[in-house]
């Protein structure tokens, strides 16, 4: 159906089914609150009035800083409903020093022009200086949450008027940092509801399935698969707060047994999460029976995750055939590629040398062998091409860059014409990702970009570089940051090599927990960190410590003490 | 109090040397390396030193090493 605003859709299934369940908000120990649709609509109308009260217009970017509370989702349909452009950002980790927070939020607020922050009390004195600094794009800090939307009917909100233009701007998503620097990927109304159609046709959504989740949604698969698809296709989404997940992973097996979920999302390190650190005590009485579809996504899919998760539950009820993946980007909405339901990932074993040669081969030695998951078929309304360096397409099997055309692709990051003509022409995005396809499957196996992938989280090297740099007794500029395959929690983490005058002196056990804490002041745990003497690190021909060349001699244990 | 049993546990675990502080009200987000994936780790590793078992609800209400001592010695005690 084209021509449609979220709005629209959201009231015509609000119409539909007033009493059908839309969210049910989980929180541990405590009864689920479950939204319904006629309240949840009409509790999102109070909103959009209260914002427009506000001073809230059509096409301001609302910008949510919020933690899980059953009032975000009226919430964030309220900003649309009001005409505005809705962006949630990260609650701030406690990890990650105020300054920092500031100093991200100020650089996002310039860049992506956010004209709102929506947040909580505990925030106004980080966030109050914002509205007032020189030249801000910030019109004002708002705390939605405090409001008593009293319970009457609301006026019909700006969005309701009959033939908005479903081309306008309904989203703002940031991709992942804390430094300012994120690229903002804007998206219509359009833009998000034909995605979803095309989603929910790859992965065979209906009427009987259910979501449960809990990822963030200030990441594209939370926000994409867990949110703006179960409300466009009015599915049940069943909401965990991530950061009790995080520390109690059994809570999502909990939700998807009582709430007889059929499909949830994941990044590749939350099979290891539940299959390692899950007490068999706490499993009493759960079955997983109902799971048809659980899809690994947001870092490299591992055949091992999935095998640890299929042994630990399958005597739970968890079939083979619902372990699936699926290849996704914001850039490109969300998804372009996903597995077909009904059928575990397909698994190839390649050879390591030949791999690294470029070509995907069967191994000749069982020891150099790799086994590639692959993330599925383009979903429909999506190519993959994979290409040479120089943009010449490869055949099946060679590795390239993965390039990506899609009726979902985004139009550019918001105010950044330099770095969208860096990966977007003839509308072909370029992921950067390294992979190859077998048959139209594609199997992601790299990255030509130095992006680190921890635990689902894109973390940019420079942004580490730049932190530790700064720490004293580290020499500026003479630092990498790499990512590091972690095995046992099926994710990577970050080491770290910085060049010092302390190099083998004892001060050395010192500036490693001073360059540790820096880590930390920016959210980012350095698993490990090698002080190297000064001249250690190879440059690149521009002149900066190369990271390929350095990461061989790590990994090769050349910094290492006896 | 916090027993040097389980500060050793802590630093064993998140491979701090032996002069990292450890007290009552230590919390996480201060050690490095303590993050949200480490955590869960560390409660394992505790719980295997001490013999004991920690549900969800419990987990969820940690704030700190001292809540967490307070929570072996009830464990241990009870």
């Amino acid at each position: 159906m084209a021509g449609e605003q979220l709005w629209t859709r959201w009231t015509e299934n609000a119409r539909r089914a007033p009493e059908r369940e839309a969210i049910v908000h989980w929180v541990a120990g405590e009864e689920p609150f479950r939204w319904r649709w006629g309240d949840l609509v009409a509790q999102a109308a109070r909103f959009s009035r209260a914002l427009a009260d506000a001073g809230v217009r059509p096409g301001d970017v609302c910008a949510t800083i919020l933690r899980h509370h059953r009032a975000f989702y009226p919430l964030y349909m309220g900003i649309s409903g009001a005409g505005a452009i809705a962006s949630v950002l990260a609650y701030p980790n406690p990890r990650l020093h105020p300054s920092k927070f500031v100093q991200g939020l100020s650089g996002m607020a310039r860049r992506s022009g956010l004209r709102w922050i929506l947040t909580e009390r505990a925030l106004e004195q980080q966030v109050r200086p914002l509205v007032e600094a020189p030249g801000s794009t910030v019109q004002g800090v708002l705390f939605p949450l405090e409001r008593d939307l009293g319970g009457g009917g609301a006026a019909a909100p700006a969005a309701a008027r009959p033939g908005a233009d479903p081309h306008l701007p309904c989203l703002l998503q940031h991709s992942s940092g804390t430094t300012g620097l994120q690229k903002a990927v804007v998206l219509s109304h359009a833009a998000v509801l034909e995605h979803v159609r095309d989603y929910a046709a790859a992965i065979g959504l209906g009427p009987e399935d259910r979501i449960a989740s809990w990822l963030p949604l200030y990441h594209d698969m939370g926000l994409i698969a867990a949110f703006q698809l179960p409300l466009a296709c009015a599915v049940p989404v069943v909401t965990l707060d991530p950061f009790e997940w995080i520390s109690a992973p059994v809570l999502l097996l909990e939700a998807i047994s009582r709430e007889r979920a059929t499909l949830s999302w994941l990044p590749n390190f939350a099979y290891n999460l539940l299959a390692d650190r899950v007490h068999d005590e706490d499993l009493e009485g759960l079955r997983l029976d109902s799971v048809r579809l659980l899809v690994n996504c947001s870092e490299p899919v591992r055949a091992d995750s999935h095998a640890r998760m299929l042994a630990r539950y399958a005597p739970r009820g968890l079939r083979p055939e619902t372990l699936g993946a699926c290849y996704a980007m914001a850039e490109t909405t969300f998804a372009v590629t996903q597995t077909a339901p009904s059928r575990p990932a397909r698994v190839v074993e390649v050879d390591r040398d030949a791999l690294a040669r470029g070509e995907a081969a069967p191994p000749r030695d069982p020891e150099r062998a790799r086994t590639c998951v692959s993330s599925g078929t383009p979903i429909p309304g999506c190519e993959v091409e994979v290409v040479a360096d120089d943009g010449r397409p490869l055949r099946d099997g060679r590795v390239g860059e993965l390039v990506v055309a899609s009726r979902s692709l985004f139009d550019g990051y918001r105010n950044l014409p330099d770095e969208t003509a860096a990966v977007l022409s003839n509308g072909r995005y370029r992921t950067g990702d390294l992979g190859f396809r077998v048959e139209r499957e594609v199997f992601v196996v790299g990255r030509k970009k130095d992006v680190i992938i921890v635990a689902g989280k894109n973390l940019y090297p420079e942004d580490v570089e730049d932190a530790v740099s700064a720490v004293e007794g580290v020499l500026p500029g003479r630092v990498v940051a790499l990512g590091v395959a972690d095995e046992a929690l099926g994710t990577e983490q970050v080491w770290v090599v910085a060049e010092s005058e302390r190099h083998g002196t004892a001060a050395a056990d010192a500036l490693r927990t001073a360059i540790q804490l820096a880590g930390m002041a920016i959210d980012v745990t350095i698993a490990r960190v090698l002080v190297a003497p000064p001249r250690w690190l190879i440059k690149s021909s521009a002149g900066k410590p190369s990271r390929k060349a350095n990461r061989e001699r790590v990994l090769a244990g050349e910094l290492d003490v006896p | 109090m916090v027993s040097e049993k389980l500060r050793s546990v802590i630093r064993a675990q998140l491979r701090l040397d032996a002069s990292f502080p450890i007290e009552e009200e230590t919390s996480a987000p201060r050690v490095p390396g303590w993050d949200s994936l480490a955590h869960v780790a560390l409660l394992a590793a505790v719980e295997h030193a001490f013999g004991v078992r920690f549900r969800t609800l419990e987990v969820l209400k940690l704030r700190n090493v001292g809540d967490l001592q307070a929570l072996v010695d009830r464990k241990l005690g009870g």
